[in-house]
């Protein structure tokens, strides 16, 4: 049986944050999301034949806000896919929740339902820039929830931190890393804020202060140094983990591994091919109770060569980067045969090759859009 | 002389820039019922698309138009237009060799200009008979008075009952049309004394190979008779002869004295044909050319390198093409270090070469890359010899040379007198020779400047303009080589001289202009992975240092959800700007920051 990760998208949220473009509606339409969760369940077992040979070994719900959804709907969600799904019984499952939208009764729901790994979004401990985000929540929020969902008996937690923000400092970024730090919690990941034309960023861009370049390359090199000397391990260029705390599922995503993914502009690769459905919910909703299926967009068929670039570009993302000989013995050619300008970047420091792998520095990473654009 | 020879008017229409010539010649050939009017294309007579656009006339053409006059005779008008730059000056001379009078067109609201002084010079200079045309008039501001007292005092020919006309609206053209036949005189000559020609134009068809525009001064042409062009020694048998109407050529059995037309001869490049040369025959010649023949020489040269290198072939052709049209042009192969493989093209002067580069962007497709304009300096070398030098890149070390010359113009500029005293800082900062200052009348006084070409060829014209809110008129024409202490400036990225970068300055200006590029390369050049010094240099001399800080931040920092396509766009995206950059030696540049450098804009004031 081959494996599968399986991505359950929940598009709602409260109140949008400014620098989000990823897709979700605004305000608590209960009803909307009760038939949202209702056309989820349709799309699992009217699909699910198609995944009949396959086993999920990882969930991921992602949003939007999952945790929005009600604790009967979540046990309900999690029924059908039991249900028309075969499910590892080891599978890692992880939702994504905000301080402030869960109570103890749906921790506990989600334990008894099968989740297992808990990411909170924090992005900052600092509630001036929490507001200036757009946050609904405060840093005391967040302790408060973080300490239910130890109470509710989660051992494998992780937070979302962000970097770069507006008038931000490289004091304000350590300040909030070593309150974190002190959490002692499993898996951190820490994003550059980028800024996208749509969000409301994207917008009042001009009148934004950022951190320059310069200082932004200092924040990253500072934060990974000063997470690694704290038992983090770098495992991707945002992901740092304690040992065995790596997310099984966003591994998937760069070691190009088969994933479906379920709601309104979800993504999927699954048998070479790469699509995602309209970033609409309700015609998704609607689609699905007319006895429909989800239309698909942007379906692309993954082909040889850019199949094999997929893979270097991905890898790449990974501390370990690529193995020379499972390069080798996937695509018949040597990863320097192919892309020989690596050498190149090998010489100024920016990526390593020894040990029979070949992978990014710290400094690399930092450029490595650069550099693929340049090796591939 | 027979009856036909003297109802012939041979003409041409001269004007400073906008001051509305081609409408004028428009109306002339609506009026006469050359072309009517559901038939004519605006402006008949600037067929190419760029002419249009520009609002002047690059090249001459000719056109023949019967008129009934009120005295009851047809006459045959031919009007010979005239390219209306100062870059061709000499096509506008022999033009007007060809004719026995010039239609001066002066805008009523803006008087006269200098070129409407320097294409009056020129028509005294070839005896024409001159009739002031003053346009415009329907405009509010037209002041007919003050410009007719200007045409008086500032040419000195009469203008009392000169026609005042609206070529726009169409008012008043029969009173031009009447002068024509009234005032200028026909043309003398024999039709049975040996062959004489003017050649004023030529152009190639891909049917007939050259059509020769010429004036029959003596003598009958036709078809089969041997010709030979004098001034070249090349000989010719005439396959066809005739008239040039409004809709192309009209074929005749023989053109004779006094009469327009043209020639066709199995000629295959207009460079064999050129403009002043004397056609005869060559069985019966006659014994002496046409005075003032001289090849049009280009003044101003740049390198033009196509942006895509992989098109080189391409602008080949596109340059062959337009030189079978224009004999001023020339070009040879060169290569850059920087910019690969490329061509030095030689220019009559800015306009022209501005006119070419636009030509080989909007009809050949090309993306260019064109390094700044340079002019030929002349340099006595320590061991005698004489070497001129038209690329920067190949000017001598600084001890090999004994003296430099350059190029120097002599410059008249007409300029309404509020903007005299910052014009002469313009001249004066451009190492200009102040020569004589004249008003023209209480409100416009001309100028005269010795000038070096160098300091013409980059943005004078349009610093004159900015500096005299558009008001000011330019023209000049070369006066010889002056001695100059001149330095070759070098670039430097990363340690490698960027050849296309190369200028010859003034030693004094040197500073000024090192540092000056350096930060607009510091600018333009994009951070790479590695720091990038940039340096100016006299020789091994550095006198202007920028750096281009090292990249440190290019990173899609979260790839999460699944969405790897929108990721792979981005690369592809970033790989396709990578494309297009030209590397000079470890750094990449892209072809928009180096016109970003060339282009020298107001900031270099």
């Amino acid at each position: 049986m081959k494996s599968l990760g399986l991505y359950i998208h929940i598009p709602f949220c409260e109140k949008k944050c400014n620098y989000c473009d990823f897709y979700s509606k605004e305000g608590n339409d209960e009803d909307l999301k009760s038939k949202y969760v209702d056309a989820l369940c349709l799309q699992i077992e009217r699909e699910a034949e198609l995944y009949k040979n396959h086993i999920i070994d990882t969930i991921f719900f992602g949003g939007g806000t999952p945790s929005l959804i009600s604790s009967r709907d979540m046990e309900k969600l999690m029924l059908s896919i039991k249900k028309w799904l075969s499910v590892d019984e080891n599978a890692e499952i992880s939702i994504e929740i905000n301080p402030k939208t869960v109570d103890f009764e749906k921790l506990t729901t989600y334990k008894k339902i099968g989740i297992n790994r808990i990411s909170i979004g924090l992005q900052s401990t600092d509630d001036e820039m929490l507001r200036c985000l757009g946050r609904i929540h405060t840093y005391s929020d967040f302790l408060s929830t973080y300490k239910m969902v130890r109470e509710a008996n989660f051992d494998n937690v992780s937070v979302d931190l962000m970097y770069g923000l507006p008038s931000q400092t490289e004091k304000m970024l350590l300040d909030t890393l070593s309150k974190v730090l002190c959490l002692d919690i499993e898996h951190i990941s820490a994003y550059l804020l980028k800024i996208e034309e749509k969000t409301y960023f994207g917008k009042i861009k001009d009148k934004l202060s950022l951190p320059d370049d310069d200082t932004e390359y200092e924040m990253y090199i500072k934060m990974c140094e000063l997470l690694e000397e704290n038992g983090y391990n770098q495992y991707e260029i945002s992901n740092f983990s304690k040992a065995g705390k790596r997310s099984r599922h966003n591994l998937k995503y760069w070691k190009s591994e088969e994933y479906i993914g379920l709601g309104p502009n979800a993504h999927s690769y699954f048998d070479k091919r790469r699509y995602s459905y309209k970033a609409d919910t309700v015609a998704y909703i609607n689609e699905l109770l007319k006895g429909d299926l989800p239309e698909k967009i942007s379906e692309e068929q993954v082909e040889c060569i850019s199949e094999m670039d997929e893979y270097v570009m991905l890898k790449l993302r990974l501390s370990d980067g690529i193995e020379l000989c499972e390069f080798e013995e996937s695509f018949g050619t040597e990863l320097i045969n192919k892309y020989p300008s690596i050498m190149k970047y090998v010489n100024s420091g920016h990526m390593k090759l020894e040990n029979g792998k070949c992978y990014f520095t710290r400094q690399g990473f930092f450029v490595s859009n650069y550099i693929l654009s340049d090796i591939l | 002389m027979n009856e036909k020879q003297k109802r012939i008017r041979n003409f041409s229409i001269i004007a400073h820039i906008d001051h509305g010539k081609s409408t004028l010649a428009d109306r002339i050939l609506e009026y006469s019922n050359a072309v009517s009017k559901r038939e004519m294309e605006e402006q008949l007579l600037d067929n190419m698309d760029l002419e249009r656009e520009r609002g002047i006339t690059i090249k001459a053409r000719a056109v023949r138009i019967d008129y009934k006059h009120k005295d009851g005779n047809d006459y045959v008008l031919n009007l010979i237009d005239t390219p209306g730059h100062v870059d061709f000056n000499y096509e506008v001379s022999r033009s007007l060799n060809a004719c026995e009078g010039a239609l001066l067109v002066v805008d009523a609201t803006q008087g006269i200009e200098a070129q409407t002084l320097a294409n009056a010079y020129l028509a005294v200079d070839c005896d024409l008979e001159i009739v002031p045309v003053i346009n415009k008039i329907d405009l509010p501001s037209a002041d007919i008075d003050r410009v007719r007292n200007e045409i008086e005092d500032v040419i000195g020919i009469v203008a009392e009952d000169c026609p005042a006309v609206s070529a726009k609206v169409g008012l008043n053209i029969d009173q031009v049309l009447d002068a024509i036949v009234e005032k200028i005189p026909c043309p003398q000559g024999d039709e049975n004394a040996p062959l004489k020609c003017l050649i004023f134009d030529s152009h190639y068809n891909s049917y007939l190979g050259v059509v020769v525009y010429v004036r029959v001064i003596d003598g009958t042409l036709k078809a089969g008779d041997k010709i030979r062009l004098m001034n070249t020694g090349a000989k010719y048998e005439v396959v066809e002869v005739g008239h040039l109407s409004a809709f192309g050529l009209e074929k005749a059995d023989s053109i004779s004295a006094g009469e327009v037309g043209y020639i066709t001869a199995s000629i295959k490049t207009v460079s064999e044909t050129r403009v002043g040369d004397t056609v005869t025959n060559d069985e019966n010649p006659t014994s002496e050319p046409l005075k003032g023949f001289k090849e049009a020489l280009p003044m101003v040269f740049s390198g033009i390198y196509p942006a895509d290198g992989a098109r080189y072939n391409d602008l080949r052709d596109a340059l062959e093409k337009l030189k079978l049209n224009d004999a001023a042009l020339s070009f040879e192969p060169e290569t850059s270090i920087a910019l690969g493989f490329g061509f030095r093209c030689g220019f009559l002067g800015l306009l022209h070469m501005e006119i070419i580069q636009e030509r080989l962007e909007r009809e050949f497709n090309l993306d260019l890359i064109t390094t700044a304009p340079s002019v030929i300096y002349k340099i006595e070398k320590t061991n005698g010899e004489t070497i001129f030098v038209d690329n920067p890149s190949n000017y001598p070390s600084p001890d090999t040379i004994s003296v430099a010359y350059e190029p120097t113009v002599k410059t008249s500029i007409i300029t309404p007198t509020e903007f005299v005293g910052g014009i002469m800082d313009l001249c004066q900062d451009r190492r200009g020779t102040f020569k004589d200052m004249k008003y023209l009348d209480s409100q416009r006084v001309e100028l005269h400047y010795i000038m070096p070409l160098n300091e013409i060829v980059y943005d004078f014209f349009d610093a004159l303009k900015s500096r005299s809110k558009g008001y000011a008129s330019l023209d000049y024409e070369l006066a010889g080589y002056e001695p100059s202490n001149l330095v070759k400036l070098d670039f430097l990225l990363n340690g490698e001289i960027v050849d296309a970068l190369t200028f010859i300055v003034h030693s004094e200006k040197a500073y000024a202009r090192a540092r000056k590029i350096a930060e607009k390369l510091k600018d333009n050049i994009s951070r790479q992975l590695f720091e990038i010094p940039i340096q100016a240099a006299i020789g091994s001399k550095v006198i202007a240092r920028e750096t281009v800080r090292a990249l440190r931040k290019d990173v899609l920092a979260k790839c999460y959800g699944g969405d790897i396509t929108r990721k792979k766009k981005l690369l592809e995206k970033q790989k396709e700007g990578k494309k297009k950059m030209r590397r000079l030696g470890s750094v990449e540049v892209t072809p928009e920051a180096f016109m970003a450098v060339l282009k020298l804009d107001d900031s270099e004031k």
